[in-house]
């Protein structure tokens, strides 16, 4: 070895220690030690699966003085192949993302250390070890079936998922394509994985067993009749949310949405309520996670802005969390109270999402989707 | 002394006029244009990749696709390039042939569907006819209680409509060209003989201008398979896809083999057409009908006609100029766009963030996202302008002066390709050619520069014609004078040929700033969201269900696009001789 490539060496050794003794002093900052390196940095840019960063944007702003936060509104599907092919090209542009599509995240962003876990030490205490890795969820999110209360006062016109298959409902059914949008796919995944429970539903349904007529199980084949029964795809889910929700409508059709897209309905105009109680299941609830960049460009915004969006100490987490403490959305946090208006977590038949096995089987749903367009 | 001699010979044979700069053009071209496509062909056929073509072309998937979208593409290029050819050619004939009333107003109205992007015009579209199949807003014939069916709101037909609405001014515009060099000659001698005007007709003109109605077919046809803002907007919600918005589909999923793949087979088919397309027009390489003698030939009396046919012309235009721009006007004022006309707002323009008014986004005016974009899409503008500009004049350049050798054959071949290629399969070029690192070259994936290269290499096709144009009008003794006096090549570059060319370059700058400003097709793929551009901004909110929001940036873009369009015509002052009495 020669003498400069010992010191190239040497000089690689000292970098990479005291990036990492940076990175690791600042994983045990508070938010007030973070904030003066913050400011410092000046800027952040977070990718975020919902809207919601907009509002996120402005409160934080207003909490943090001196710190721009660019919000960019991206769907997770989205995301994950916009980081990817930064990363390829090495390029850092976001400092956070939040996201969903964990199945896909955990094997594609984070095993590939395209992204990395922060859990800010705050909060570390009262958020569940599960949800604290191998990334930290900030609160569950849902893929349910939706209808709309004003046109079925009696409760939701559909008990059984098979129904959608059925006469009645062929072109009422709206969803958002599920190449679009990975949360989609994960809900045609789980279907496919809770086979045993969709041959059940089918049973009780029409009387007989189920006749797969070629389908490799139920759950695909009640995939294949629902697009074979004229299934209609929008593109976002404030289209599914206008279509089932809108009010003043005569028989409006049914959807699957987040059930926390409810928080809009005065705003908006809708009449959106879950159908819980259809069997087997109304759909699924995954959680929404929150990451650093591998190499974030600000380091400390990045941290006190997912230490931000975990919530303060008031009593339902104060202006970080406020976007995202509506009924529907299932916070992490152990000490901030279930919001009143909701079903209860232990009442709420949605399936749990397990990203591991739903990344086995995730493409193949997706190629399936794919010949029945 | 020998070795001397022949090193010396040697030297010149290196630095033979023009060698270097053939060279250096070339390199330029090569890199710009030739590797982005070879880089995406070989990326198609690594081993973890290759896959891909038998997903596309055989496997189970192949149908959905590729087939079923190519089905729609080919329907899609034959019926708007028929319907284009006979629109244009329609007007085109009324303008130059005829004595319609107000010639010159549909003649200039003619020309002005291709300034406003297609997306302009599907949004218009959506505005007035979406009904409530895919939830969201309803249009405003909706509003107004009209049922509207499936296939008016959405799909083939609407995109059928849109793009022949646009793609009929090139039509027009090339047709028109054509029709005005037919030899009055020829008319009058078949007049003496007594033909009437549908033998005329039918007997010299059409055989005539064959060529031209030959090169609009084919040129629409290119521009209506490879669009992608308009089936996107309107065939997608009902799936409807063609292999534009599929290779957006797939690379925006992260299937880029596949996206990829589907993209080559885009540019073959788009080729493929163009390339026959000429083949029949070269099949006959004299049409020359321009002579020294003959003046313009009486024009066909409509007699009564004359009015009916103007009342045609007149429904044709402004369904695609003025409709469209009073409907994206209002829809960006109006809340609800099946109550088009009232309860206007400027909020949509000038409102502050309110929570309660469309999820918080503020008006375009205080959008820090919209006016970011507004900033970096006038300076890709520019600079694309510019460095098109220069890398055009100089192409043109070194084929006008040396002539001669492969060279400059291959640099004219070369710098045509991109015409070729479909602006979306070009930008996913980019990515696989650019996204990554090149040895010690940083990758350049979400750079301003990215979006500059490849806009530049995208247009120069357009920037080596108008170079070429330019060079065309400054006599070639200037430039050889001042090379017998000893001037260098930048020298007299810069001192003779674009001083005297500056009109011409200015106006050719210009118009590719304004293709490039109303571009989404190349961009929708190299947009990251910290380097937006506005027509994809546009898009984005117009896929949200922000309709506003993309009809108000729509506008923006529009007034952008007509008022350089204006100020280019006047620096060209350009002779539409069909205009002329």
């Amino acid at each position: 070895m020669t003498v400069t490539n010992a010191m190239r060496l040497g000089a690689i050794g000292v970098f990479l220690s005291t990036a990492a003794m940076a990175g690791g002093h600042l994983n045990e900052m508070g938010p007030e030690e973070l904030l003066p390196l913050a400011q410092e940095e000046g800027t952040l840019t977070v990718y975020s699966f919902t809207s919601r960063i907009g509002k996120v944007e402005k409160a934080f702003e207003e909490a943090y003085p001196g710190i721009d936060l660019q919000g960019f509104d991206i769907s997770s599907t989205e995301q994950i192949a916009r980081l990817k092919a930064e990363a390829q090209a090495g390029v850092t542009n976001a400092d956070v993302v939040y996201i969903s599509d964990t199945p896909v995240v955990l094997t594609e962003l984070l095993e590939a250390g395209i992204i990395a876990p922060y859990v800010p030490p705050r909060v570390a205490d009262r958020v569940p070890d599960q949800y604290q890795s191998p990334l930290l969820a900030q609160r569950l999110s849902t893929k349910v079936l939706m209808y709309n209360e004003e046109a079925n006062p009696d409760g939701a016109p559909v008990s059984n998922l098979w129904e959608l298959t059925t006469e009645d409902w062929s072109g009422r059914v709206v969803m958002v394509d599920p190449l679009q949008r990975g949360d989609y796919l994960d809900l045609m995944t789980e279907i496919v994985l809770r086979s045993d429970e969709m041959a059940a539903a089918y049973e009780a349904q029409f009387g007989q067993a189920i006749d797969l007529d070629g389908a490799a199980n139920a759950g695909e084949k009640f995939i294949a009749d629902l697009f074979g029964n004229d299934v209609i795809l929008v593109s976002s889910t404030d289209d599914v949310n206008a279509a089932v929700g809108a009010l003043g409508q005569e028989n409006p059709p049914v959807g699957f949405t987040s059930y926390s897209d409810r928080r809009d309905n005065e705003e908006e105009g809708w009449a959106l309520q879950v159908a819980n109680a259809v069997e087997p299941a109304p759909g699924i609830i995954f959680p929404a996670v929150l990451a650093l960049a591998a190499d974030p460009k600000n380091p400390a915004a990045a941290r006190l802005v997912i230490d931000f969006l975990m919530g303060d100490e008031s009593e339902v987490g104060g202006p970080g969390l406020a976007p995202f403490y509506v009924a529907g959305d299932y916070v992490t946090r152990t000490d901030i109270p279930p919001h009143p208006d909701a079903v209860p977590l232990d009442e709420f038949t949605a399936w749990r999402l397990a990203p591991a096995e739903t990344a086995t089987i995730r493409a193949e749903i997706g190629d399936l989707i794919l010949t029945l367009q | 002394m020998a070795d001397a001699a022949i090193s010396g010979q040697g030297r010149r044979v290196i630095f033979r006029q023009g060698t270097v700069l053939k060279a250096v053009v070339l390199l330029l071209l090569v890199a710009l244009i030739v590797l982005p496509l070879i880089r995406t062909v070989l990326f198609t056929l690594q081993p973890d990749t290759i896959e891909a073509w038998s997903d596309v072309l055989s496997g189970r998937l192949s149908k959905n696709l590729f087939y079923k979208p190519l089905g729609n593409t080919l329907l899609i290029g034959v019926v708007v390039s028929m319907a284009c050819v006979l629109l244009g050619g329609f007007l085109a004939w009324l303008v130059v042939m005829t004595n319609v009333p107000f010639r010159k107003t549909i003649g200039v109205m003619a020309t002005l569907p291709f300034m406003i992007p297609s997306f302009a015009a599907a949004l218009a579209w959506g505005a007035l006819f979406r009904n409530d199949r895919v939830g969201g807003q309803l249009g405003w014939l909706e509003g107004l209680g009209l049922d509207i069916p499936n296939w008016l709101a959405w799909g083939m037909v609407p995109t059928l409509i849109v793009l022949t609405l646009h793609y009929f001014s090139l039509a027009f515009t090339i047709i028109a060209a054509a029709l005005a060099t037919v030899n009055s000659d020829l008319v009058e001698a078949a007049q003496i003989a007594g033909a009437k005007g549908r033998r005329i007709l039918m007997g010299i003109i059409l055989p005539v201008t064959t060529p031209a109605l030959v090169a609009a077919g084919s040129l629409c046809f290119a521009g209506a398979v490879s669009n992608f803002a308009t089936p996107a907007l309107l065939g997608l919600p009902v799936r409807m896809q063609t292999l534009s918005t599929r290779l957006f589909g797939m690379i925006e999923v992260g299937q880029v083999e596949r996206g990829y793949v589907i993209g080559i087979l885009l540019v073959l088919i788009s080729g493929a057409f163009l390339w026959a397309g000429n083949r029949i027009v070269s099949g006959r390489r004299s049409y020359a009908t321009i002579t020294g003698k003959g003046g313009r030939a009486k024009r066909f009396d409509l007699r009564g006609a004359r009015w009916p046919l103007c009342a045609v012309a007149a429904v044709i235009l402004i369904s695609s100029t003025v409709i469209p721009v009073i409907v994206l006007t209002a829809s960006s004022l109006a809340p609800s766009s099946a109550n088009l006309f009232s309860n206007w707002t400027l909020h949509y323009w000038l409102g502050e963030s309110d929570p309660s008014f469309a999820q918080g986004i503020p008006g375009i005016a205080y959008n820090e996202d919209i006016v970011r974009a507004l900033t970096i899409t006038l300076g890709l503008g520019l600079a694309v302008a510019f460095t098109g500009m220069f890398v055009g004049l100089l192409a043109s350049y070194t084929t006008a002066r040396f002539r001669e050798g492969w060279a400059s054959a291959a640099i004219t071949q070369i710098s045509f390709l991109p015409l070729l290629v479909p602006g979306i399969a070009f930008g996913a070029a980019y990515i696989a050619y650019l996204g990554a690192p090149i040895g010690p070259l940083p990758a350049l994936y979400g750079t301003f520069a990215l979006l500059v290269i490849a806009g530049t290499a995208y247009l120069l096709p357009f920037s080596v014609q108008t170079g070429r144009a330019v060079i065309q009008q400054v006599g070639g003794e200037l430039e050889e004078s001042a090379r017998i006096t000893g001037a260098s090549f930048v020298r007299r570059l810069f001192a003779i040929t674009v001083p005297l060319a500056i009109r011409g370059l200015a106006a050719g700058g210009i118009l590719i700033f304004v293709k490039i400003v109303r571009d989404l097709s190349l961009v929708v793929l190299l947009f990251t969201p910290t380097m937006p551009v506005l027509s994809v901004v546009a898009y984005r909110y117009a896929s949200e269900g922000f309709g506003q929001f993309a009809n108000a940036i729509t506008v923006v873009i529009l007034f952008i696009s007509i008022a350089a369009t204006m100020i280019a015509n006047r620096l060209q002052t350009k002779s539409q001789p069909w205009l002329q009495n």
